[in-house]
């Protein structure tokens, strides 16, 4: 029970940014929680490191929701896998998310620009 | 999906996510055991992931639950036998608790198959507990001034004589009022309904119209259509065969089954040659109303106050009977929704009294639970304590502990649906009579099913919380230090001995009380002489006799079976003893003192000349009616209680009794001889009515000579009853052909059914407090014997350090000993307050009689002691040394 504890705690602290990164990955095509991690972990160019902790989780909660649609297929290497597609509502989510993301990271970045010239 | 299906896949998931990134390590050129040893790393605790990813689902309580749900039901499995104890602990509590339930929903719940039952209002006429119907006119009257009911409906039971090519069959039916049909709201399966313009003598221009029940449509006549339209002969009276009524409608009156239903009026044929229809003294209907919007059975109830006198005038405008006998009766209304039923009036206080004693062996049978269960949780206190220490949550605990339970439960309620079933059953068959079987249809359906299962749970959450309280509640620390004794020291200084001695006290007082009633019943001189005393009912309709054939055949039949050989004596009598009939009589008479005492309640009984030899009734006085002895020598004998009643002086013999309501005159002078005549024999009292009043008041008279019956009843007193029974079959066979065979039953047997409701209430009673009796014994051996095991290395020390046998001894049973004689003080006084509402069931006997406490309490010390007596010897036993060294 500990230890999930510590888990759920670690998915509070990434939620917001890790379910947009999922969601924009799928944008580009079905994926599978092995694939998004190396294709987070590739475009970021090996900064965002994806745990699987909270991958998995969160795959799970987002199916949930109705922002993914979960089917089994073949990968490339003949393996079976578990491959998830962004849904018509998981698109607007995005959306949502990344005009979110924008406001937020502006106004970050003004307060961290000003801090930088003049002393409050 | 379902959640196993969902686990798998999640496994699956997992796994081909390890597969793909070992893959991928071991194309980069990593060796199998670097790269497994680096995604395992990478991936992290792979139990944990699971866990939380699972948790996105929203089962976890359901995850927790089936977890919880598995382990209980592994628990439950490794104790076989105390699971079995519990189960069927709980099972039998319950299974009682559903038979009692069963009979009192089929005889006091259940609605008639009409619809809207609950807006039907019964009529009765009543004293007390007898509830009498009304009689023809009354009906017409009460219809004509109510105003709480939209109308009124008559029915009466009634057993028709179905000629069939000559072989003449009895069926039961009834008689309905042409607008029963429409006050019921029902409509016949096939065919059409009869109406008002059919209830009328010869059955109007369309000749008597029958409706048949369906359950007597499909064995009779197969299901056949083509039976509607076709004629029956009934009691000599053509009648046409209208319809079939709707599956389960088989009458208004409970428990019995009506095949045929005709109109009211074809009572000229069923009473011929004395219709009751205009009779003001003949209270034979029963009366339905269905209530109008608004009204209620209160406001049916409340307008019948309001027109009683009315009512009472217009049935009896004479006052002959509703002035005299009847005066103590009142009309009264009550719902009307279960139809009428003579097993209710009879068998709702019983039912009461019974559900009441079930109550209380539930009651003991969860205690014993409990016991069971406590003893359970307390051999597993290391284990609890252990898991808390760990970190288990104490709400999680307690359920585990109500699951175990539950399981349990369950089993224990299947056991308790049959075991349910199988009583009632059997208590079902025990309230017949001779030649009527009620149907009373106990198979379990939703209501019961419901029942049960609601008292299972009850059951065992009512045994399951404290022990998973108790469990939840422990101390980690004290337990693992003390090695499992703190539940123990607990459990035996609780509630539950004292409750279980006490409930088994009561259940035995109740046992005693209605067992003695019963005996005395039974036993008490009744007047008659039961060993080889047979009787049967006789019907001569179908021999289709004149009145003087029919008293001919009377006599012939009674002379016929005297001369049989084995037979000692046989006579004729009008009505068979203990019938529980009223009837409203009056006869009068003057004593020595001119003093006229009026009697009008006496039993009028037409009997034959050897009835007292064959009865077995003794005279006290005077002669019996002489061979040659005929009903116009105007004699009659009377019982004592009677001969005493008319006579106080007790010169009964030689005196005139009088019959006829006619006030005599002051002198004398007036009084008719045609209608008195001299009493030449007292005989002893007889209990002839019912074995539950005091002895009835008889006047015993020969019957006229013209004065046939063909209803009546034959006594034979013979060691034979298979060459009685033979004699009897010939002899109505040659004196009266046609006539359907008599049954010839003994008279014991009369008695048996008669007491039906004793018998029922002795059995269930003495089996409740056989039972309460050996789980109080086990339960305490139970207790005890664990004390002493659990405490054998204190009472080593003790000895050890000096104690006597005796004082150790005395150290473990003391305790449990002063409990058991609270709860013997405490079921005493429980027993000696509730016996008052036993008291309408008792005959004979004083509720508050002290030797039957005495003996329920000594009952109970006697068990316990007996279960104290094992564990005793093994405390007695010990040897310190050895107990010393076992830890």
């Amino acid at each position: 029970m500990g230890k999930a504890e510590k888990y759920e705690s670690r998915i509070e602290l990434l939620q917001g940014t890790l379910d947009m990164l999922i969601l924009k990955t799928l944008q580009w095509g079905p994926q599978h929680g092995y694939g998004i991690i190396q294709a987070v972990r590739a475009s970021t160019g090996d900064v965002l490191q994806v745990e699987t902790g909270s991958l998995y989780p969160a795959l799970h909660r987002l199916e949930k929701q109705g922002w993914l649609a979960a089917e089994w297929k073949q990968t490339q290497s003949k393996q079976r896998a578990r491959f998830y597609r962004i849904t018509a509502a998981g698109k607007r989510e995005l959306a949502r998310e990344h005009a979110r993301w924008t406001q937020m990271s502006k106004a970050i970045a003004a307060i961290m620009d000003r801090a930088q010239g003049e002393p409050v | 999906m379902s959640f196993g299906r969902r686990n798998r896949d999640l496994d699956e998931e997992i796994a081909a996510h390890m597969r793909m990134a070992l893959h991928d390590r071991m194309e980069r050129g990593e060796s199998y055991e670097e790269a497994l040893l680096a995604v395992r790393k990478e991936f992290g605790n792979e139990a944990a992931v699971k866990e939380v990813t699972r948790g996105m689902w929203g089962w976890r309580r359901l995850d927790m639950l089936w977890c919880d749900l598995r382990y209980a039901a592994r628990a439950v499995a490794k104790s076989p036998a105390w699971a079995a104890a519990v189960a069927i602990s709980l099972a039998f509590g319950v299974g009682a608790n559903t038979a009692i339930f069963s009979l009192t929903y089929a005889i006091v719940l259940k609605s008639l198959p009409v619809p809207q039952p609950a807006e039907l209002v019964r009529y009765g006429f009543r004293n007390g507990a007898q509830d009498i119907g009304l009689s023809g006119p009354a009906f017409d009257a009460l219809r004509r001034r109510q105003s709480a009911c939209s109308d009124l409906l008559a029915w009466s039971d009634a057993e028709f004589a179905l000629d069939e090519h000559g072989q003449v069959e009895r069926v039961k039916g009834g008689l309905l009022s042409g607008n029963g049909f429409r006050v019921l709201r029902l409509q016949p399966l096939v065919g059409t309904a009869f109406a008002e313009m059919d209830d009328v003598a010869g059955g109007g221009p369309r000749g008597y119209q029958a409706l048949l029940s369906d359950a007597w449509w499909k064995s009779h006549f197969h299901g056949s259509a083509s039976v509607v339209g076709s004629t029956l002969r009934l009691n000599g009276r053509a009648v046409t065969v209208a319809g079939v009524l709707p599956p389960g409608f088989e009458g208004l009156t409970a428990g019995s089954t009506a095949s045929i239903v005709l109109p009211l009026a074809f009572e000229e044929a069923v009473h011929a040659p004395h219709p009751l229809r205009r009779n003001e003294g003949a209270f034979w209907l029963s009366v339905f109303g269905r209530l109008k919007p608004g009204q209620t059975v209160a406001s049916a109830r409340a307008n019948m106050a309001t027109i009683e006198a009315e009512v009472r005038r217009e049935a009896d405008p004479k006052q002959t009977m509703m002035g005299g006998f009847f005066k103590p009766f009142h009309f009264t209304a009550e719902s009307g929704s279960g139809g009428r039923s003579f097993l209710r009036t009879m068998y709702e206080r019983p039912l009461f009294i019974l559900e009441m004693l079930a109550g209380l062996v539930l009651v003991l049978c969860c205690a014993n639970t409990a016991l069971l269960v406590l003893a359970q949780m307390s051999s597993q206190t290391r284990e609890f304590a252990l898991r808390t220490a760990l970190g288990a949550p104490r709400l999680r605990l307690f359920r585990l502990v109500l699951l175990e339970i539950l399981i349990l439960a369950a089993a224990g309620l299947a056991l308790a649906t049959g075991l349910g079933w199988v009583l009632a059953k059997s208590l079902a068959g025990m309230l017949g009579a001779i030649g009527y079987a009620p149907t009373v249809d106990v198979a379990p359906h939703g209501a019961i099913l419901a029942f049960t299962a609601a008292l299972t749970v009850a059951a065992a959450l009512g045994t399951g919380l404290s022990s998973a309280l108790r469990v939840s509640r422990s101390d980690p620390a004290g337990a693992l230090r003390q090695g499992g004794r703190t539940f123990t020291r607990r459990a035996a200084g609780g509630w539950i001995v004292p409750a279980q001695v006490a409930v088994s006290v009561t259940l035995i007082a109740a046992a005693l009380l209605l067992g003695a009633s019963f005996l005395h019943l039974y036993f008490e001189d009744s007047g008659f002489r039961t060993q080889g005393l047979l009787l049967a009912d006789l019907d001569l309709h179908a021999a289709k006799l004149s009145d003087a054939q029919t008293a001919e055949a009377n006599r012939r039949i009674v002379s016929g079976l005297s001369a049989a050989p084995g037979i000692e004596a046989a006579a004729y009598l009008s009505v068979p003893p203990l019938h529980d009939w009223w009837s409203a009589s009056h006869f009068f008479a003057l004593d020595g003192h001119g003093v006229v005492h009026t009697d009008m309640n006496i039993w009028p009984e037409v009997v034959s000349t050897g009835y007292f030899a064959a009865m077995g009734t003794r005279l006290l006085e005077g002669a019996p009616f002489g061979k040659d002895a005929r009903a116009g020598d105007r004699t009659c004998i009377l019982s004592e209680n009677a001969a005493h009643y008319f006579f106080p002086a007790g010169d009964a013999l030689g005196q005139l009794v009088y019959a006829g309501a006619g006030q005599p005159a002051e002198d004398g002078a007036h009084l008719d001889p045609q209608d008195a005549c001299r009493v030449i024999g007292v005989a002893e009292n007889v209990r002839f009515r019912s074995l539950h009043d005091a002895a009835t008041r008889m006047i015993y008279k020969l019957p006229g000579e013209q004065d046939g019956s063909a209803q009546f009843s034959v006594a034979i007193r013979s060691g034979n009853s298979s060459e009685a029974a033979a004699a009897l079959r010939e002899v109505v066979r040659r004196i009266a052909p046609g006539a359907p065979e008599p049954t010839l039953y003994p008279f014991a047997e009369l008695v048996d059914t008669h007491l039906n409701k004793e018998r029922m209430l002795v059995r269930l009673s003495a089996c409740f407090g056989g039972c309460a009796l050996l789980l109080t014994a086990i339960g305490l051996y139970g207790l005890l014997m664990r004390g002493v095991l659990q405490r054998t290395q204190e009472i080593g020390i003790r000895m050890a350090l000096g104690a006597s046998r005796p004082a150790a001894v005395a150290s473990v049973l003391g305790a449990a000993l002063r409990r058991v004689l609270l709860g013997l003080v405490a079921g005493g006084a429980i027993a000696w307050a509730a016996a008052r509402a036993m008291a309408s069931l008792l005959y004979g006997v004083d509720p508050h009689d002290p030797r039957v406490y005495a003996g329920a309490i000594g009952v109970l010390l006697v068990t316990a002691l007996a279960a104290t007596l094992v564990p005793a010897r093994r405390a007695a036993r010990i040897d310190p040394a050895e107990a010393l060294r076992a830890e």
